[in-house]
């Protein structure tokens, strides 16, 4: 069997997971990994779907818009199925209460008592984590923080979304629901993997240092030793008054080599620019201008397949804001059309997970 | 006094990655998005009290520090 993908499109809940089910095909998954519309009760369709697959370790989150092969849906349920012959172990762990202070030790701790290694000396080939995190939490850099030096393997994912509401996002896991929560999943697997990371920007000869920021707020409040509105207007050739509009096309750059870490501009604060992520004090930042998604993605799986060989899955974590610039470009069916013969499935996300907390990215995990 | 942050930064990296080139490099970048560039550092980088202090925290974080002098 190995990797298995299904949608459905069906608004009921119980009759969702039974076209899943008729579609799927399968008796004995090791792991479902799904994501739902917030539009659906999340109780209940976390519970069908492992009702669904009671032997399979089951996790998933809300989302906001999904994505599968050919088509970028919305009020849908998109699900992958992975057999025992690709996927060698599994083990879940919830981290509660993220809000108050997200504290990984004790998911690490069950890992490494699971796998009977210190999760430091896992094997980053052999192993990988799928992280699922409320989306309104404001928490990912944190946690990705801490998990980043405690161990090597790459834990990729996404923040879970609501359909735009930006009210409550859930996270679930074996049936359970949870909000101000973030669920992981050590996998151990039986076949090769990598990871493609694609944003789509060209880097401008424009570069700032954040010498005052809020991390707590996300904000970024002088950049340069001066107002971070001066110099974010001055820098997008506008006024101040309408910079706001160069948020999406023009946000900023972290560059790690010639590699971009997006940190998206959210709205000007009383005192500063507030971002979608956070930005430490004394990180340099590039002004980024924004290319064609479609193209570029394109382009970046196609390398990526040349490389790796042609996957047999593939998970797309890809940001809300590619979703919106997609829609308003009406390029919505060309990038869905990049995954046609690439079993898919993804969501639109509130953030992106891999090594740290991302904006206006898509990470994917590719299966040989 | 110059290079300190170098020496600390390159300690670190070794630590936590050892000889693998990948986790040099994802190291390195999760020292990025902490607000430390390492390519921005050499022999001759002034020793910047705030980063080295910086260094420590992260040193700790990482689980290296007994490596640190």
């Amino acid at each position: 069997m190995g990797i298995k993908i299904a949608y459905s499109t069906n608004q009921k809940t119980e009759s969702a997971v039974i076209e899943i089910q008729e579609q799927l095909k399968i008796s004995d998954p090791r792991l479902i990994l799904f994501f739902s519309s917030s539009n659906f009760n999340q109780d209940e369709i976390a519970d069908g779907i492992k009702k669904a697959f009671k032997n399979a370790d089951v996790i998933g989150c809300s989302s906001s818009g999904e994505l599968t092969c050919g088509k970028m849906l919305n009020n849908s349920v998109v699900l992958m199925a992975f057999d025992k012959e690709t996927i060698n172990d599994v083990k879940v762990e919830i981290i509660k209460d993220l809000k108050g202070s997200p504290e990984p030790q004790a998911a690490l701790n069950s890992f490494q008592k699971y796998y009977k290694t210190p999760v430091s000396d896992l094997d980053f080939t052999k192993y990988f984590g799928i992280i699922l995190i409320d989306g309104l939490s404001g928490c990912e850099e944190k946690l990705m923080e801490q998990i980043g030096t405690k161990t090597n393997i790459s834990f990729i994912g996404g923040s879970a979304g609501d359909d735009l509401k930006f009210k409550t996002t859930f996270v679930n896991a074996n049936g359970i629901s949870y909000t101000n929560a973030a669920v992981l999943a050590l996998i151990k697997s039986n076949v090769e993997f990598d990871i493609l990371k694609t944003q789509s920007f060209n880097k401008l000869d424009k570069h700032f240092v954040a010498t005052s920021v809020n991390e707590k707020q996300r904000e970024i409040l002088e950049l340069d030793g001066k107002n971070a509105i001066d110099i974010y207007s001055k820098a997008v050739g506008t006024t101040k008054e309408s910079a706001s509009s160069k948020f999406m096309s023009n946000p900023l750059g972290v560059l790690a080599g010639d590699e971009p870490f997006v940190r998206s501009p959210q709205q000007f604060s009383e005192n500063g620019i507030k971002f979608f992520c956070n930005v430490a004090e004394g990180t340099e930042l590039t002004l980024l201008e924004s290319t064609d998604i479609v193209k570029d993605t394109q382009s970046d799986l196609d390398k990526k397949i040349k490389e790796f060989g042609k996957p047999s899955g593939l998970i797309n974590f890809n940001c809300i804001l590619r979703t919106l610039e997609l829609q308003n470009k009406n390029q919505t069916e060309a990038y869905g059309n990049i995954f046609n013969d690439i079993p898919t499935i993804g969501f639109s996300t509130y953030g992106e997970e891999y090594i740290g907390h991302i904006n206006q990215t898509s990470v994917m995990l590719l299966f040989k | 006094m110059a290079g300190k942050i170098k020496k600390q930064i390159d300690e670190i990296i070794i630590a936590v990655a050892k000889d693998n080139q990948t986790i040099r490099n994802i190291t390195k970048t999760k020292l990025v998005l902490k607000g430390i560039n390492p390519d921005r550092f050499n022999d001759q980088s002034p020793d910047d009290p705030v980063i080295l202090e910086k260094l420590k925290l992260i040193a700790v974080e990482f689980g290296v520090k007994k490596e640190i002098k």
